[in-house]
């Protein structure tokens, strides 16, 4: 006879003093996660869900079954007929008689059934199990008990059904009270029922879904905005940690001094973002706008009082950075070069005065190897090198270290350097992200990678290599940047050439640098590898232009690409069979250079054919190669493959014939290199089609 | 409100939060915790709760004057309390509405901020408190003195007075504020900050300084040696106001920076374990 079961929810409110936004949404994952792995198995219950704010983490299960599961669990015990003392002993342990023990296989079991608990006995014996699962970035204590956490607790809400589960955590009895935003100041609202406490908070001002409150701030803010005919600057992450600064967002629109939209536009804007978390205003196409949005929490009685507080401030922060720029602007970058002396770079790499001398001697370098092939203005190379770090001793920079570079273009600008070399001052830093743009110049490109260079090189050489995901120096980024940096502004520099260079260059004695330089070669490789991965490229294919790739980057994109395309053509995974065979008879056997190939040396048609065919194609796809038309080459060269096969089908390789043996492995020698111009095909796996 | 009916206003609110008034320590300081109210208060398991207006001097931070929100001596308003009260949070609120700033009128924020002093060993997790934007406040859960683990915790509170007496006020220079007694901030205050500015950059006595340094420290672990720790904090007191003024002067390297702080730390370290040894009951002796 079934029986209708009361299922009823759960509810934990974990009411802290403020936490710093950053813990929250960790701990909410936790919360979640841990609670799950808790009532598994004890216990049936519906869904789990988690909300909170900087004061409020919550927890709601849905649907928990009046009492957790029965369990039979089976513990293995000693042998059939061992020893008295030894059988009293296990039995004892899980409360039977010897006599009570199940033999099964010549082995003692014992078996203990255990009814499930009450719900509410399950959910207080989790509670505290549960908060101290809870990790986060600090941790602190406050009271006697010592308990830790990351912010003082102020308010425990249990509630299962309509019944308190009792708990205490230091010194916090759990409780029906629910405590809503804290400049009201009322006492705390009583719940009675675990589905209306989002409501009760939600009257208390405090909204407690980040997702609902993170719409309600987007909403807010356009609102906002509207009467300047701007929107607030999309800062992604201001928002995520607004989200979890405020409980119940209100907005509050101020507006800039004409006085202080002369300073330059990113120092203000980071001013109102980093400094006071407001939103600057921009106009649709970016610029800045002269008003700004702050977002305060709670109420909006007062806002006028509220809106003279926050431009108040922001008058004294601007008057600051207005401070700061006038002290950097009254000497020239150049005059401030000497002060890097006294900064240092890396302990075992010297001050910033003597990366900046590498770093130039690296930027003349490369603008001489591209002189021939792609030249670029090596003046403003030059004289962009030599200033690229002058703005690290500038007041603002020391401020804002995030404007590095782009101050330096500033001051730049204001010394009257010319405009490539103040952009290439600007720029010296791009890429900032994976994502963002690289150098618009071609000289802002060459001082960017003689930068980046000459840190990757740096740090290897000193021993600071990124190991797993430990990357303190970020040379990931740095190698990403370097090769993205050669790729869009197609840049035909010899990395290997360079990154050899640059060590060279390094104060620090490296033992063995072409073994150094190749590691370091092929960690740029790795990120090319994962560049052309993002781009979908196939692993086999990137693999297979890895020879030669650095030599010239912006061709092993236009190789791959080749590949790629002649790919789609279906007979092409038997080509790279049959040139996969060619190379692993070449790795057989230790082909000994120097064996001239010669026509006349051959003996049947099918070598012969292949022979021909493979001259004359091969003297077409150079003509195409060396044009760019990687695809045509490789096309020209696909054609050779029939003679490929008639060859494999018709002749042996491995003959008796020493000589002929090695012209045929010559001949399939030459067949390799001439594939390899474009891509190495033996790395081809067929497709699993 | 002047800024003398401010910390009137405070001293009274903390009095009825039964804390002892007590009152600024007579030596220089670059902090309110150096007030042993605080220092001494914080370290043993015994009840603290003292509220203070304390006078700090941060040579560096002079300006000659002439920058209406920086000066080189200026005040802080200091509640220590141990064990931490209930409802801490709430009660600094309450004080906020005494002084005439009810916090449903503004934006208050807690902004994290957690504090270190590496000359006291000491740091401790916290927050700054916004109002519309401005710090008002440091709100701190001291954590650790010396390096070692307090229990049970204090928390600290410091008012930045100057900021609050602006921002009600409405002044935009810190010199306009009215201090009381018909006399404004900067009377009272301007002609100590151009002097002391032109001491701490200009004229003061580097050998001089660095000789009283090196006598205070020998001084304070002499005294230590006598098992008195509270004579021998006030040398601790001495030497860290006199490395802060040579520091102004740029009579300190980067180098010797760290090593003049190893020194003050070491001494502060000793005194404090003196102080606890001093003043944690002893286990009465097992008797056979």
């Amino acid at each position: 006879m079934a029986k209708k079961i009361k299922l009823n929810d759960f509810l934990l409110d974990i009411h802290t003093e403020p936490f710093p936004a950053r813990f929250v949404p960790p701990a909410l994952g936790q919360l979640q996660v841990n609670a799950a792995k808790w009532l598994e198995g004890k216990l049936d219950h519906g869904d789990i869900a988690v909300s909170g704010t900087l004061r409020h983490l919550i927890l709601t299960v849905k649907g928990v079954a009046p009492k957790g599961n029965d369990k039979t669990e089976r513990f293995k015990g000693p042998k059939v007929g061992a020893p008295a003392p030894a059988l009293e002993g296990f039995a004892r342990k899980y409360g039977l008689n010897p006599n009570q023990l199940i033999p099964e296989g010549g082995i003692l079991y014992a078996e203990v059934h255990s009814k499930g608990e009450p719900a509410a006995a399950v959910f207080q014996a989790m509670i505290p199990e549960l908060m101290k699962s809870l990790q986060f970035p600090k941790f602190m204590t406050w009271e006697e008990t010592g308990f830790k956490f990351g912010r003082p607790l102020r308010a425990i809400t249990a509630l299962l059904g309509d019944k308190i589960v009792p708990v205490s955590i230091a010194g916090i009895k759990s409780g029906r009270g629910v405590h809503g935003h804290p400049v009201l100041a009322k006492a705390p609202a009583i719940l009675k029922d675990p589905a209306k406490h989002s409501s009760i908070l939600r009257q208390g001002l405090v909204i407690a879904d980040p997702k609902e409150r993170r719409e309600y701030l987007l909403k807010a803010l356009a609102q906002a905005t509207k009467s300047t005919g701007g929107i607030t600057d999309p800062d992604e992450e201001l928002i995520d940690e607004t989200v979890f600064m405020v409980e119940h967002p209100v907005p509050v629109l101020g507006k800039l001094r004409d006085a202080h939209m002369v300073l330059p536009a990113e120092l203000l804007k980071l001013v109102m973002k980093k400094q006071l978390k407001f939103f600057p205003v921009v106009t649709k196409t970016g610029l800045l706008h002269p008003y700004f949005v702050g977002v305060r929490d709670g109420l909006s009685s007062g806002n006028e009082l509220v809106r003279e507080g926050y431009q108040r401030v922001l008058e004294a922060r601007f008057n600051d950075a207005a401070f700061f720029v006038g002290r950097d602007s009254s000497t020239t970058l150049a005059s401030k070069l000497p002060q890097l002396e006294r900064v240092t770079y890396q302990k075992a790499l010297g001050s910033m005065s003597q990366k900046a001398a590498r770093v130039e001697e690296l930027a003349v370098w490369i603008a001489a190897r591209l002189r021939q092939i792609s030249p670029v203005d090596e003046q403003a190379v030059a004289r962009a090198a030599k200033l690229v770090y002058a703005d690290l001793v500038t007041d603002v920079v020391k401020e804002f270290p995030e404007l590095q570079g782009h101050m330096g273009g500033v001051y730049a600008r204001k010394d009257g350097e010319s405009e490539k070399v103040a952009l290439a001052v600007e720029q010296f830093y791009y890429p900032v992200a994976a994502k963002s743009p690289t150098p618009a110049t071609a000289e802002a490109a060459v001082v960017s990678l003689a930068g980046k260079l000459d840190s990757l090189a740096g740090c290897f050489a000193a021993g600071m290599i990124p190991t797993g995901s430990a990357d303190p120096y970020a040379l990931r980024r740095q190698a990403l940047g370097l090769i993205r940096i050669v790729l869009e502004k197609q840049l035909p520099l010899d990395l290997d050439e360079a990154i050899a260079h640059a060590v060279s260059l390094q104060p620090v004695a490296v033992p063995d640098q072409a073994k150094l330089s190749a590691q370091l070669s092929d960690f740029v490789w790795g990120r090319a590898q994962s560049l052309f991965e993002d781009m979908k490229y196939a692993v086999d294919e990137v693999r297979s232009v890895r020879v030669g790739a650095l030599k010239n980057f912006p061709n092993a994109f236009l190789r791959l690409a080749a590949l790629r395309a002649v790919r789609r053509d279906p007979a092409f995974d038997a080509l790279a069979a049959a040139f996969k065979r060619a190379s692993n008879i070449l790795k057989q056997v230790k082909i000994e250079d120097g064996v001239a190939l010669e026509r006349g040396s051959l003996r049947d048609q099918a070598d012969f054919d292949l022979y021909d065919a493979l001259v004359t194609a091969e003297g077409a796809a150079n003509d195409r190669i060396v044009r760019g038309d990687f695809e045509g080459g490789l096309k020209t060269l696909v054609s050779v493959k029939p003679h490929l096969d008639q060859f494999f089908e018709k002749v042996m390789v491995m003959v008796e014939d020493e000589s002929l043996k090695k012209q045929r492995l010559a001949l399939l020698g030459k067949l390799v290199r001439a594939f390899r111009l474009v891509a190495d095909l033996s790395e081809i796996q067929a497709s699993a089609s | 409100m002047t800024f003398q009916e401010i910390v009137l206003e405070l001293q009274d609110f903390w009095s009825k939060q039964g804390c002892a008034v007590v009152h600024p320590y007579d030596l220089e300081k670059g902090a309110g915790t150096f007030n042993p109210a605080t220092f001494f208060g914080a370290l043993t398991s015994a009840p603290a709760r003292f509220a203070y207006i304390e006078p700090c001097r941060r040579p560096a931070d002079g300006r000659y004057g002439e920058n209406p929100n920086r000066l080189g001596k200026y005040y802080q308003f200091q509640v220590i309390m141990k064990p931490v009260p209930a409802g801490i949070t709430d009660t600094y609120q309450k004080s906020l509405k005494a002084i005439g700033l009810d916090p449903k009128k503004h934006d208050l924020r807690w902004i994290e901020d957690d504090w270190e002093s590496p000359t006291l060993g000491a740091s401790g997790v916290g927050w700054e408190v916004w109002l519309d934007g401005m710090e008002i406040t440091q709100f701190t859960y001291f954590q650790q003195m010396g390096s070692m683990p307090l229990s049970p915790v204090s928390v600290e509170l410091t008012y930045g007075l100057e900021r609050i007496a602006m921002y009600l006020q409405k002044k935009d220079s810190v010199y306009d504020l009215d201090y009381g007694g018909g006399l404004t901030y900067g009377d009272i205050h301007k002609p100590q900050e151009r002097e002391l500015s032109r001491y701490s950059f200009e004229t003061a006595d580097v050998a001089l300084l660095s000789r009283h340094f090196n006598e205070w420290e020998a001084e304070g672990a002499r005294l230590a040696g006598f098992g008195d720790p509270i004579p021998a904090y006030d040398c601790v007191v001495r030497a860290s106001h006199l490395f802060n003024t040579l520091e102004a002067r740029g009579a300190i390297s980067v180098t010797e920076r760290a090593h003049y702080i190893g020194r003050i730390r070491s001494l502060a370290r000793k005194v404090m374990e003196l102080y606890i040894e001093k003043n944690t009951p002893k286990e009465p002796a097992v008797s056979k």
